[in-house]
C-alpha cells in the first residue's frame, strides 16, 4: 500500500467538496492511504501573494512544516492554486537561504523547514505515481463514447523551472489518464489558457471574457464536457457558464468535471455518490453517452419544445 | 532622473531586480508577453512596456500603475519569453513595493480588486482558512455593490455548491501570530 500526505485546501470544505471526496474514493480503491495534514491552514492564494511577501510564503510555509512531521515522501494536492503556493514557497525555500531564515521566524513553535517532503498536484500523482496501466487495471465501467476536453489552466504546468510537470503549453498528462478510463479527448488548443481564476469575484467581466474562450474552444473541439484539476477552473466555467452564455448570447450546454469524479465512476462508483447535483450545468446529457445515468427528471429538451408548439399555434 | 542600464544608480531596478530574482536589463522587447497576456488589454502598460520603464527607472509611473494589480500570474508571458524573465515576480514585486511605500491606485477596479484580496486575508486570519460565502458578502457590503452576483445565489446556495459556514481551524491563533510577523517583515523592506 502506498502512503501520501494529503493537503485538502479550503474549497474542499466548500465549492470543490465533489473533488475532496472522489480523490479520497479513487486513492481508496487504487491503495493509497491519505494522511491530512494535522490543522493544516490556507496556503492564501491568491491574496496573500498580492498583498504581502512575507505572507505569500509563510502561509504555505506552515503547511510544509506539518507535512514533514508525518514522515511521507510526498505531499498531493488537489487545488492547483493552493499546490502552487506551496510548490513555489517550497523552491524558494530550497534555493534562497536568506529568503529561507528570513521567512521560517513567522512560524515559531511550528518546527523548522528541512525540505524533505516532495509536493505534487494530484493529477501529477495520479500520472507519475500510480501510473497509466494500475489506472487502467481498476475500470469496470468504460466510459467509451464519451469527448472530453482537458482543461489544465494556467498554474499546473507553470512556471516550469518551478512545476517540472509535463507541458507549459500543450500539457497531455490529464488525456492520457481520461483515455485510460476509456473516453476519448479532443484536440483543445485553450489547456493552458487562464480562465480569470481569482477574478471571480473581484472583476467578473474578466472572468466573462476569459472562461468564454475556453468553452467556446472546447465546445469547437467537438467535446462534449471539460475535465479539470482545479476548483477555481471549475467554478468559473460551471457556476459563471450561464452568465457566459448570455453574455455572448450563445450556448454551450458542457458540464464541468473533476477528472476523480470521471475516475471513480469509470472505477465503479454509484454516481450518486459523485455529487454531481453539485454542478450548476446539467450533467445528465454528457453522461448519457456512457449509457451511464438516464437523462433526470428534468428534461431539458421537452420545456423548448413545449414552447416552440406553443409559439407556432399563435 | 532617468538612467538607463546603470542598476546602481537606478533605485526601482534594482529593487525589483531584487525582490524578484529576475534580472530586468535581460529583456530584449520582442513583445512576445503582451500578445500572449490574456489581461494586457486592461493594464496602463502592459508587460513589454513595464519592463522598458523599469530600465528607465520610472519609479512613480509604474507604482501608480493598475499593471501589477491586474496581473494574473498565470506565467503565459515568462513561458514564451525568450530571456525567460519571471514577469510574474516583476509584477509582483512592483506591487509589494507600491503597497508598502503608500502608492495608491484609486481607480475603481484596482480599489476592488485590493478590497478582494484584503477581505480574503481577513477572513483567513479569524478562521485560518477562507469563508468562501462570508467573503463574499463582505465583498459586496465594502465595495457598495449589494446585488452583485445575487442571481447565482439561489441555485449555488440550494445546491449546496456554496455552503453556508466554514470548518475553522483549531489554532486559529498561530495564523494571528504569523500575520503580525509577517507585517514587521514587510516593513523592514523600507
Amino acid at each position: 500500500m502506498k502512503k501520501l500526505t494529503y493537503y485538502p485546501g479550503c474549497s474542499s470544505h466548500g465549492t470543490s467538496e465533489e473533488f475532496d471526496k472522489t480523490v479520497k474514493m479513487v486513492m481508496t480503491s487504487l491503495d493509497v492511504q491519505m494522511e491530512e495534514i494535522p490543522d493544516w491552514n490556507c496556503c492564501g492564494a491568491t491574496s496573500a501573494h498580492t498583498l504581502s511577501e512575507s505572507l505569500a510564503y509563510a502561509l504555505p510555509l506552515r503547511n510544509l512544516v506539518l507535512a514533514e512531521k508525518l514522515d511521507n515522501k510526498t505531499i498531493a494536492i488537489p487545488c492547483a492554486s493552493c499546490y502552487q503556493r506551496l510548490k513555489v514557497t517550497k523552491y524558494h525555500m530550497d534555493n534562497n537561504p536568506e529568503l529561507a531564515l528570513r521567512i521560517n521566524t513567522t512560524i515559531v513553535g511550528e518546527g523548522t523547514y528541512t525540505g524533505k517532503v516532495e509536493v505534487k498536484s494530484m493529477l501529477q500523482y495520479c500520472y507519475e505515481e500510480i501510473g497509466l496501466e494500475a489506472i487502467m487495471a481498476r475500470v469496470t465501467k468504460p466510459l467509451s463514447g464519451m469527448k472530453l476536453a482537458c482543461y489544465y489552466g494556467c498554474l499546473l504546468t507553470r512556471p516550469k523551472a518551478i512545476t517540472q510537470f509535463d507541458s507549459p503549453e500543450y500539457p497531455i498528462s490529464m488525456d492520457r489518464i481520461v483515455e485510460a478510463l476509456g473516453a476519448q479527448a479532443t484536440e483543445f488548443d485553450y489547456k493552458t489558457e487562464c480562465c480569470g481564476a481569482s477574478f471571480s469575484i473581484s472583476n467578473t467581466e474578466v472572468v466573462i471574457g476569459l472562461s468564454g474562450k475556453i468553452l467556446e474552444m472546447a465546445k469547437e473541439s467537438g467535446a462534449d464536457a471539460i475535465v479539470v484539476a482545479c476548483p477555481l477552473c471549475q467554478s468559473n466555467l460551471d457556476m459563471r457558464q450561464p452568465d457566459i452564455e448570455k453574455h455572448f448570447g450563445k450556448q454551450y450546454h458542457l458540464p464541468v468535471f473533476y477528472f476523480t469524479q470521471l475516475m471513480a465512476l469509470a472505477f465503479g462508483a454509484d454516481p450518486k455518490e459523485l455529487m454531481f447535483n453539485k454542478h450548476i450545468v446539467p450533467v445528465e446529457e454528457a453522461l448519457a453517452k456512457i449509457g451511464k445515468v438516464e437523462p433526470g427528471p428534468e428534461k431539458i429538451k421537452k420545456p423548448k419544445k413545449a414552447l416552440e408548439a406553443e409559439s407556432e399555434v399563435e | 532622473m532617468i538612467t538607463l542600464g546603470l542598476e546602481e544608480k537606478n533605485e526601482i531596478l534594482s529593487e525589483v531586480n531584487r525582490r524578484s530574482g529576475a534580472n530586468v536589463l535581460e529583456c530584449y522587447q520582442c513583445g512576445k508577453c503582451v500578445s500572449t497576456c490574456p489581461v494586457s488589454n486592461y493594464m496602463d502598460y502592459p508587460p513589454r512596456e513595464t519592463m522598458q520603464m523599469i530600465k528607465l527607472g520610472l519609479k512613480n509611473e509604474l507604482l501608480m500603475a493598475n499593471s501589477s494589480w491586474f496581473c494574473l500570474t498565470c506565467s503565459a508571458c515568462s513561458g514564451r519569453c525568450p530571456r525567460e524573465i519571471d514577469i510574474p515576480a516583476v509584477m509582483e514585486a512592483i506591487r509589494h513595493i507600491a503597497i508598502e511605500e503608500n502608492y495608491i491606485n484609486d481607480s475603481k477596479k484596482v480599489k476592488e480588486i485590493r478590497k478582494f484580496h484584503e477581505i480574503f486575508l481577513d477572513m483567513v486570519k479569524r478562521y485560518g482558512r477562507n469563508y468562501e460565502l462570508r467573503m463574499m458578502a463582505e465583498f459586496n457590503i465594502r465595495t457598495r455593490n449589494l446585488f452583485k452576483d445575487m442571481h447565482l445565489a439561489p441555485k449555488a446556495l440550494l445546491k449546496g455548491k456554496i455552503p453556508l459556514g466554514v470548518k475553522p481551524m483549531k489554532s486559529a491563533k498561530a495564523i494571528q501570530r504569523m500575520y503580525k510577523l509577517a507585517e514587521k517583515l514587510d516593513k523592514k523592506h523600507l
